[in-house]
């Protein structure tokens, strides 16, 4: 069969997932072999590298937002997968306690403690190797503390009047030395190797030194040790590298017959700000017969100015005047990343580590598979 | 069991009760640390005293936190 | 007390020592070859297997169920996760004639590799542009 050449209106529809009023439609990939006949599909690399686009909104330390363009849902999916729940961090796991007269009770301390973000030198933390936690079967297969394993970090505080707090002073913060134990409390104590990488700024710290850990009152007291060991999200949320990662999909307007006058007013309000704009009908457009805009000279008509913006709210599919002029959808393969770190990685590096990660598990299995084949 | 078969328990090292026991244990059993609910201050209690802070006559005693140390996992 | 353990014997603090090389090389092969072997799946002929890949989900399944169904030769290609609480996932494969199961799974992984370095570049260069853009406007 002779390869068949779709047209350009027919690669558009299939780009774009349909929104209707109740409905998508149009839903799944369809770019495989053998689902279009005479069209090949197959997988090229040259094509890939072609029509892969990489477009940055914003890149902060801790939050940055881009777009992929070019790529299939299941490959933009695996990415944010892995971004959530499998590129590893550090963070407190074993807490032992040696004094704890607060009250708040030791293993809800423990679990606070957990929670609390690391940052540290990132050549330093990729040094770190995994901490192997033992089996139920064998107590005894489980790896011993060691520099290249465990981060030590220990919490001394005992709360104590304050001499020179003013008479009637009611704020215990003022009333006693450390009524309040925060993140800042929390200090490192680097051993053997360590030291070559977590020194100066690059020392493991809490990213917020003002997270509120416990209260005290005086006489109370608080002395316990911690081990952070590396971990990945899909162990416990608290080793996952990002608040929230998340896509969404271009959004896409496309106004099919004209919306003039007060009706493009109310169209633009169906819209967040930004994304319908006003123009005046040209005299040009209102010559032309058929094209709906006769006799409309210079009035009002809503275009598409920024459908990045937009919300897909479908608010305007809801009202009769705009019924059959109005089609939303969404680019399928245009996906819009917002990743915001939790303070251990800036968040562009957390991406590259996600496809760092996709790779390496790629690599493995290829590796298994050799055995497989023997 | 009746009350006054009930003996404290006096194990070897790293007994929690033992701080200042064993040397008073001589008379009236051994003596036991509380802190004071009110005033925070160490009373040691033997068998038969009356309950209650030396310091300040609070009513209130509170026993001690054992001394070992214990391992939690942050989960 | 299931959280919570009592235990003298663990309260030591970390070894301060250096791990003998030995050691440590000996957990970075452990690491590497842990539990990263295909099963094949029973009733498998040439054309036609079903893998079961242990520790993997959706995250794998879904993106080389994609790769795969982009060789022209893959007459089928689905992933399943037969049970929630096992990390167990099951890859099948039908190929036509000219190939075999094990070959189509092979190429796919390549096909996610090259994938996954060609995002990695442009995303780079992307960045960087963007950076140096914005480096420019803070300056001007």
């Amino acid at each position: 069969m002779a390869p068949l050449i779709p047209s350009q209106a027919e690669l558009d529809r299939r780009l774009i997932v349909d929104i209707n009023p109740e409905t998508v439609s149009n839903i799944p990939s369809t770019d495989f072999p053998g689902h279009w006949p005479g069209e090949s599909h197959e997988w090229s690399l040259d094509k890939f590298i072609n029509s892969f686009k990489v477009d940055f909104h914003r890149n902060e330390q801790f939050e940055s937002s881009f777009s992929l363009v070019g790529l299939d849902a299941s490959i933009a999916n695996a990415f944010r997968r892995i971004l959530m729940a499998e590129v590893p961090t550090l963070a407190i796991e074993f807490v032992f306690v040696n004094n704890n007269t607060s009250v708040i009770q030791d293993e809800v301390l423990a679990q606070r403690l957990g929670l609390i973000p690391l940052k540290g030198s990132v050549e330093g933390i990729n040094w770190m190797r995994w901490f192997k936690r033992p089996t139920e079967d064998d107590p005894e297969s489980g790896s011993s503390p060691s520099d290249y394993n465990t981060i030590v970090l220990r919490l001394e505080i005992e709360c104590t009047k304050n001499p020179n707090a003013a008479p009637g002073e009611q704020d215990p913060r003022k009333l006693y030395k450390n009524a309040h134990v925060y993140a800042k409390d929390i200090v490192y104590d680097p051993v053997g190797r360590q030291m070559d990488y977590f020194t100066g700024d690059n020392a493991i710290q809490p990213v917020n030194p003002e997270i509120l850990i416990a209260k005290l009152r005086p006489g109370q007291k608080i002395s316990m040790e911690m081990h952070c060991i590396k971990g990945i999200g899909a162990d416990h949320a608290k080793f996952s590298p990002v608040c929230t990662a998340s896509y969404r999909l271009l959004p896409d307007i496309n106004i099919q017959r004209p919306i003039i006058g007060d009706d493009a007013k109310k169209f633009a309000k169906c819209f967040p700000r930004g994304v319908i704009a006003l123009e005046p009908v040209t005299a040009e457009e209102a010559a032309k017969k058929g094209s709906g805009y006769e006799g409309h000279d210079g009035e009002m008509k809503a275009v598409v100015r920024d459908a990045f913006n937009d919300t897909v709210s479908r608010e305007c599919l809801r009202h009769e005047e705009f019924q059959g002029k109005v089609k939303l959808g969404r680019v399928r393969d245009h996906f819009i990343f917002n990743i915001e770190s939790s303070g251990q990685f800036d968040s562009d590096f957390l991406f590259l580590e996600s496809v760092k990660v996709l790779k390496l598990k790629c690599a493995r299995w290829k590796r298994g598979l050799t055995d497989l084949m023997r | 069991m009746s009350r006054e078969a009930y003996q404290v328990p006096s194990l070897g090292g790293g007994n929690a009760f033992s701080a200042d026991g064993g040397a008073t244990s001589t008379e009236g059993g051994p003596a036991v640390a509380y802190l004071c609910g009110e005033c925070n201050a160490r009373v040691s209690l033997k068998r038969g005293d009356q309950i209650r802070c030396k310091e300040c006559g609070h009513r209130v005693l509170y026993k001690e936190r054992t001394k070992r140390m214990v391992q939690f996992e942050a989960r | 007390m299931p959280s919570s353990v009592h235990s003298q014997d663990q309260d030591q603090s970390m070894i301060d020592a250096v791990p003998s090389e030995q050691q440590e090389q000996q957990e970075d092969v452990l690491e590497l070859e842990d539990k990263r072997i295909v099963i094949q799946l029973p009733g498998a002929t040439e054309t036609a297997a079903s893998f079961q890949f242990e520790g993997e989900g959706h995250t794998l399944g879904n993106a080389l169920r994609y790769a795969i169904m982009k060789n022209p030769q893959v007459e089928f290609c689905g992933y399943t996760i037969p049970h929630p609480s096992e990390t167990k996932m099951n890859l099948r494969i039908q190929t036509y004639d000219t190939t075999n199961a094990v070959e189509v799974l092979e190429k796919g992984l390549d096909t996610l590799m090259d994938l996954c370095d060609v995002v990695t570049d442009k995303f780079t260069t992307a960045r960087d542009a963007f950076n140096a853009s914005e480096a420019d406007k803070m300056s001007s």
